[in-house]
């Protein structure tokens, strides 16, 4: 009997230790904790979706992490910004500075609209998520920088990035623009706030490091082709 | 009834002027037995009228060994020999495989392919000089499988019958024999090398747009992937005096260990260790996570949950609660619900554990200062 088969479900070290490695076997596949997904009837399903349903039900799953739940207030992106803005360890301090963020930015919005006339009433966005989103999206990188080294020297070359790494030079920017230019008596959730509304507006210390960054990369358009990938 | 342990004990009561192999009754059987010398090694070790005497004398065994237990001859499996000899011979040997067992001599016996040539010395099969006759003789079928589908192919285009949407066999559930199962399956030993091409010609061949016509060819050499789904162990669901239906189960997180009682009232309390879990959890990530389960399976305001948990930190013992509704659950939801349950990620334990500090770094990744010199 092959054991290899049962020895593939176990929790696993592997022999050789790679640098980046889980205790999960690579075997296991990423959980899907959407309700809705799980409603949709096969009949609207694509093949290749068919396909994926079918071949989970063969694989094992991995743990659902613990910042993770079907509940529709929560949202990856923000999960992703409190643990980047941990300390230490320090989930509550992170995720309560977060919530006192979000509810600043409500009010200072409710407060906007209260004092608009009633014909930009409807211009204000008053839900935080939503400017939260729309503001991460707006310090987003298009084009990042690579330093290449050529014949003993070294270049900035302008290359392109991937998603993820575009999401978090966003949000490492808005972090750490909060913690160090801002005055130190005002609180993180105050500043974080003042930052996300001039970044939802296109304006702030954030999207101007952004433009800086995109400048930088149309001046080096000329090395370019010293990119091999 | 053999014993497998790793030296051969030989009962060699005639003199040395009989041959060895006739008359010598083997008690053990040595671990040149384990080790698989196929194919082209030469004369088999055991001949097949032996291997059908061990088959004869293991059924009367089988029969006598029932007898004796008290149950029935005509009904007694695999599991009830072994369970018997587990209890007429017990043993404290730690090496499994040193402690007396009892199997079908087509387990215990490696499988040896009959002798490959005749009496003339000349080989049967015309593949035998090619070392692996088996292996190679199977690539060849399979080739001229390819082939036979090329030439198909290009009668329908002939014909103006060509189409691509033919029916698709259907792959998944279902996996490539392992490197050992085929081994077992050809008698013969290949190297990594020929397991590789072997998979790459299957492949080919399932590329090709009338590969259904091959299908049992192929499905020879897959074998069923079981469901995930069926080996989950629903917990059975009890009634108390006044009827109402609970059920219990346990959960683990890092060092947190949780058990808990799911009733089937009409309120949402949950109770963990006799506290409130606002009292118990302040911070809403843990009550978040007591929640997800009975969230997803859109049963909240339906079960009492009475907890205990003790040991880890407040995530984890978070998490080992998370994992005990779960499966406590289990006994009250359908099998789609099940799948939808094990799909989200609820009902794996979580492996993860802390990292041991490492000897010459000052934690489990971070190391000492570097020094140049």
């Amino acid at each position: 009997m092959v054991a290899s088969i049962a020895n593939l479900l176990k929790p696993w070290t592997p022999r050789l230790c790679a640098v980046r490695w889980s205790r999960y076997n690579p075997y296991y596949l990423e959980p899907e904790t959407d309700k809705d997904v799980y409603k949709i009837p096969d009949t609207e399903l694509s093949p290749e979706q068919k396909e994926e349903k079918e071949l989970k039900t063969t694989r094992p799953i991995k743990a659902a992490a613990t910042s993770i739940t079907s509940s529709p207030f929560n949202d990856p992106v923000i999960s992703k910004f409190i643990n980047m803005m941990m300390q230490d360890g320090n989930k509550v301090l992170a995720r309560e500075i977060m919530t006192q963020t979000l509810e600043t930015i409500k009010r200072k919005q409710v407060e906007k609209y209260h004092r608009a006339p009633a014909a930009e009433k409807e211009a204000i966005e008053c839900n935080p998520y939503t400017i939260f989103q729309q503001a991460i999206e707006n310090c987003k990188p298009v084009i990042g920088l690579a330093s290449i080294q050529k014949g003993g020297k070294n270049y900035q070359v302008p290359i392109p990035l991937k998603d993820s790494r575009r999401r978090f030079l966003a949000m490492k920017w808005m972090i750490t623009e909060c913690r160090e230019n801002k005055h130190r008596r005002t609180h993180m959730y105050e500043k974080l706030s003042q930052e996300l509304l001039s970044a939802f507006t296109n304006e702030g210390n954030v999207i101007k490091r952004k433009h800086d960054l995109h400048k930088m990369a149309e001046a080096n358009r000329a090395y370019a082709h010293y990119r091999w990938w | 009834l053999t014993c497998s342990s790793g030296r051969t004990v030989t009962a060699c009561i005639y003199s040395l002027a009989f041959p060895l192999q006739l008359l010598s009754r083997q008690i053990c059987v040595s671990s040149a037995a384990w080790r698989k010398n196929l194919a082209a090694a030469g004369p088999e070790k055991f001949s097949e009228e032996y291997i059908k005497k061990q088959v004869e004398e293991f059924n009367i065994g089988k029969r006598h060994l029932a007898n004796i237990m008290g149950e029935d001859p005509e009904t007694f499996t695999q599991e009830d020999i072994d369970r018997s000899i587990a209890y007429l011979f017990p043993s404290g040997l730690f090496e499994k495989r040193a402690r007396p067992v009892m199997k079908h001599p087509d387990l215990l016996f490696p499988k040896q392919t009959a002798v490959q040539w005749g009496e003339d010395g000349r080989p049967f099969h015309y593949m035998f000089y090619t070392g692996k006759q088996a292996y190679y003789s199977l690539m060849h079928d399979t080739f001229g499988k390819v082939l036979a589908l090329e030439k198909y192919q290009d009668s329908m285009r002939n014909k103006g019958l060509f189409t691509k949407d033919t029916r698709q066999m259907s792959l998944t559930g279902s996996r490539w024999l392992l490197k050992e199962e085929l081994e077992e399956l050809l008698v013969e030993n290949i190297s990594d090398h020929d397991y590789t091409r072997f998979l790459q010609l299957m492949e080919r061949l399932l590329s090709m747009p009338y590969c259904a016509m091959e299908e049992e060819f192929v499905q020879r050499f897959r074998r069923q992937l079981e469901v995930q789904s069926s080996k989950q162990e629903i917990p059975a669901v009890q009634h108390d005096e006044n009827g109402v239906a609970f059920s219990q189960a346990e959960g683990r997180r890092k060092t947190a260990k949780a058990s808990i009682k799911l009733r089937d009232c009409g309120t949402g309390s949950i109770t963990i260790n006799g506290k409130s879990y606002l009292l118990y959890f302040p911070v809403l990530q843990d009550r978040e996570q007591l929640m997800f389960p009975l969230h997803f399976v859109d049963m909240l305001g339906r079960f009492n949950v009475e907890a205990s948990v003790e040991g880890g930190g407040h995530c984890a013992q978070a998490g080992a609660l998370r994992l005990a509704v779960s499966r406590a659950l289990l006994s009250f939801v359908s099998a789609g619900e099940m799948e939808s349950m094990r799909q989200a990620g609820l009902l794996t334990p979580d492996p993860r554990v802390k990292e041991r500090k490492k000897p010459g770094q000052a934690g489990a990744r971070k190391k000492f200062t570097w020094k140049k010199r």
